[in-house]
């Protein structure tokens, strides 16, 4: 190795050499600083101000609309909203939310109906598995700090190693950007440091999510370069239009229940409830509920326990007794509704409106949930 | 680890700050080193034993020319050293393709297998500053560098080892060797520079690219005047892809207090191509004028040989710039257009009537010819792309507004750069608002997903 010579160089012919560069964007500390004050009052006020501009009308049976079930800024403003209301909120994935049915049909609106209220509000969202669910309240759930949650369980994330996110093969799953991207560790999830890192990141930036909002709702989830791709002479700020889309209407229409579409009755790969991760995520999010001083009322299903041959039923029997064990054993309050009527369910786990109906008196009539929201 | 994404500014979170402690130390061309090498390895870590290897031999030669002993003979060693170690990783497959095609036209039976290596990222661009050093140490313009650390950190300097800009000995090493003072001045021009070129890659290059992707994906789908915008679109979408590269690279070594040297200056604005050539990729360009044009002769040998020169150094570059047949023939219409165009500065005519607008419009129109072998994924392609371009008809290409109304802004941009009103550009408010402008709609418009530089694959 050879002597490293320690010099410094003249200050002043640093400081007095060209700025050799092709453009003359050359800007000094003072002028970086008004730049930064500039940014940072844009990024600052850009999403505030923006609920000023968009409205959001939010009636008794209001859900987030599916097409916006990505806009998680959104259901942030929503979960704040229905906070400030000083409603219960009853959190869950698409049973919840009503996949199949309108929103007059869906269990808040059910639970509103017969407990003749309006204490209860869907905040349900599609396609938020545990593992997703706890990123949505962790990063967008913010405002929800002592209020009372209906918190959903839905058992047909433990039906296979797949649907728990167990399997080492990458598995394309629905709303990676609310998963935990560093720990726990999701075995299918495989999606590159870089990518992590950035949706780690963005999702604690409220400009960041506010960016996506536009993005997912005005420009078809598309950013704004690619929408100009295919919109090439329209102006790129038309579609601007803060409107938000009404939440009315199904993604699928009904098209029968199970039974009317000759389903069969299936042999599932349960996953025991010990090492499940998907309920691992659901114990976290009691946890981060309980820790922002939240009454938590647990709803263990609705399952299509009809579709399940008989060990099937057994052990879907064994993981419900080991999920109130659970329940109990920290003190929570929650509630496993017995089966519905077959032909009250759409599929495993969706139920047509009467069995929302039904679900919503079961539930009403449970003690522990009369007392809910009167501590 | 690509620039504009975070996890370049973590590892830069990092690395600077303890540059800075380092810098009036022995620690800082140890920790410069090791954090190249894991700037490198984050891409693979495989592709550290060219990089190490090339070094070491490189380091072991120059010391063996400095002594003067058979200086030509260990020059030639590190010229073919190098030579080999890119045959072997980048022209492998393309030999073997083309000894195959050979033998299959003569139907003999065998078949050479082609190799499957992995291309290192950056392989051309530190091999060809390498080379450069050994020739100026056996020349005796630049001085033997006895540090290792030091030649390594020169090899290896994590802004510009992707994609250059290739540096000589003389400029880069004195700078490594001695302590850098970084001034505030260096690091806010430093930061100028920097975004300024993240711009040019994420709001611009990324955004053209989706066009031009989907047309040069499927030219036989496309008719004419698509054909036509999207060979538009490239000829700007590399030129922001690259220069906006070489524009972060050069702001983060200004940050550390290092000058990189310019490489590209708005060279859409040439009114030659020999004009194009000294303000695109100058660091190539200039590593070939001085490696490969002058040894060979110049223009020193009379017209024909001058000819011949300018001929078999832009077939090389366009060979440099990948292992297909296709870039060879860049290079050879780069090379007729440089012929023609200096052809045409002798006559009077050309000289004092043409207007300057309509010479760079002709040399952009070359250049645009140019890079549709370039873009093409084959020669079949860039044959159909040509032929289209002429025959298929103007049906609607279905061309952002957007993406030309930002080009037409940018070569304003750069035209007023050269103009005597340069000085408007150059008025406070006017930096400040553009780079505002610049950076809401970055942080308003774009989801950073970090796509690869064009020039990274060579």
């Amino acid at each position: 190795m050879g002597n490293e010579e320690v010099q410094e160089n003249s200050p002043s012919v640093e400081d007095a050499t060209p700025f050799d560069c092709s453009h003359c964007l050359r800007l000094s500390a003072q002028d970086w600083f008004i730049v930064a004050i500039v940014l940072l009052t844009l990024i600052g006020a850009a999403s505030p101000a923006w609920e000023y501009i968009e409205p959001l009308a939010t009636d008794n049976d209001y859900r987030i609309p599916y097409a916006l079930s990505s806009d998680y800024w959104l259901y942030g403003r929503y979960c704040r909203r229905r906070c400030n209301q000083g409603k219960i909120l009853v959190i869950g994935d698409s049973v919840v939310w009503g996949h199949y049915v309108p929103p007059e049909e869906t269990l808040a609106h059910y639970l509103n109906e017969f407990s003749a209220t309006t204490r209860f509000a869907n905040l349900g969202l599609d396609g938020t598995h545990p593992a997703a669910l706890e990123g949505l309240l962790r990063y967008y759930g913010w405002s929800l700090v002592g209020r009372t949650v209906v918190l959903q369980f839905n058992p047909l994330w433990l039906t296979s190693a797949k649907h728990d996110l167990q399997t080492d093969k990458e598995f394309h799953f629905n709303h990676p950007e609310l998963v935990s991207q560093f720990g726990p560790k999701i075995p299918c999830y495989k999606a590159p440091f870089a990518k992590r890192l950035r949706i780690a990141v963005g999702r604690t930036i409220p400009f960041s999510n506010w960016t996506a909002h536009l993005r997912t709702t005005y420009y078809h989830n598309m950013d704004l370069q690619t929408w100009t791709l295919e919109h090439s002479y329209r102006n790129p700020l038309a579609p601007l239009t803060a409107g938000l889309p009404k939440p009315g209407g199904i993604p699928e229409p009904f098209s029968g229940t199970w039974v009317e579409k000759g389903a069969k009755k299936q042999n599932l790969a349960w996953v025991s409830l010990d090492g499940s991760l998907q309920w691992q995520f659901f114990g976290r999010s009691i946890k981060l509920l309980q820790d922002r001083a939240c009454e938590v009322f647990v709803l263990v299903g609705p399952f299509n326990e009809h579709m399940l041959n008989t060990p099937d039923a057994a052990q879907y029997d064994a993981i419900k007794r080991q999920a109130a064990d659970w329940l109990e054993k920290h003190g929570i309050p929650y509630f496993v509704p017995e089966s519905l009527p077959a032909e009250h369910y759409v599929d495993a786990s969706h139920p047509i409106g009467a069995g929302y109906a039904l679900l919503a008196r079961q539930i009403l009539k449970h003690p522990s949930f009369a007392a809910l929201g009167k501590q | 680890m690509l620039f504009q994404t975070w996890p370049f500014l973590a590892f830069f979170a990092v690395v600077y700050p303890v540059y800075l402690l380092t810098k009036g130390t022995r620690l800082r061309l140890p920790w410069l080193l090791a954090a190249s090498y894991f700037f490198y390895a984050w891409l693979s870590p495989l592709y550290l034993i060219p990089l190490a290897y090339a070094t070491v031999v490189d380091y072991f030669v120059a010391g063996r020319i400095e002594k003067g002993l058979h200086k030509k003979a260990w020059l030639f060693v590190s010229i073919a050293n190098n030579v080999t170690v890119l045959a072997f990783f980048k022209y492998a497959g393309f030999i073997a393709e083309n000894i195959n095609a050979l033998l299959s036209s003569v139907q003999a039976p065998y078949v050479v297998p082609a190799p499957g290596f992995l291309l290192p990222a950056g392989l051309s661009f530190y091999l060809l500053q390498s080379i450069g050093y050994t020739i100026d140490v056996y020349r005796g313009t630049a001085k033997r560098e006895t540090s290792f650390l030091a030649y390594a950190a020169f090899v290896s300097f994590f802004p510009r080892l992707l994609a250059g800009p290739i540096e000589r000995a003389n400029h880069l090493l004195p700078q490594l060797r001695t302590g850098p003072r970084v001034s505030a001045r260096q690091f806010t021009d430093g930061l100028s520079i920097f975004v300024v070129g993240y711009f040019k890659k994420v709001a611009l290059a990324d955004y053209l690219a989706l066009y031009v992707g989907k047309v040069y994906g499927a030219p036989e789908e496309f008719h004419s005047a698509a054909l036509l915008l999207a060979t538009f679109l490239f000829a700007w979408q590399i030129y922001f892809d690259f220069s906006g590269y070489t524009d972060m690279a050069r702001g983060v070594a200004r940050m550390m207090g290092i000058r990189l040297m310019l490489n590209f200056d708005n060279p859409y604005l040439a009114v030659s191509m020999g004009d194009f050539w000294r303000r695109w990729h100058i660091s190539l360009s200039s590593w070939f004028r001085d490696y490969v044009y002058i040894p060979l002769g110049g223009n020193r040998k009379g017209k024909p040989a001058t000819y011949r020169n300018i001929f078999v150094t832009m077939v090389l570059s366009g060979l440099w710039h990948g292992a297909a047949w296709t870039f060879v023939l860049w290079g050879a219409v780069h090379a007729t257009g440089n012929l023609a165009t200096r052809e045409m500065e002798r006559t009077p005519l050309y000289v004092r009537r043409v207007p300057k607008l309509v010479k760079q419009l002709f040399v952009f129109a070359l250049v645009m010819l140019a890079w549709i072998f370039f873009r093409a994924e084959s020669i079949g392609d860039a044959w159909t792309i040509v032929v289209r371009i002429f025959t298929s008809g103007l049906a609607d290409p279905h061309c952002p507004l957007l993406a030309l109304a930002l080009i037409a802004a940018v070569w304003c941009y750069q035209h007023l750069v050269e103009s005597r009103v340069r000085w408007l550009l150059e008025l406070r408010v006017v930096r400040i608002v553009l780079m505002i402008l610049m950076l809401s709609y970055l942080v308003l418009t774009i989801s950073a997903k970090g796509q690869p530089f064009i020039y990274m694959q060579f």
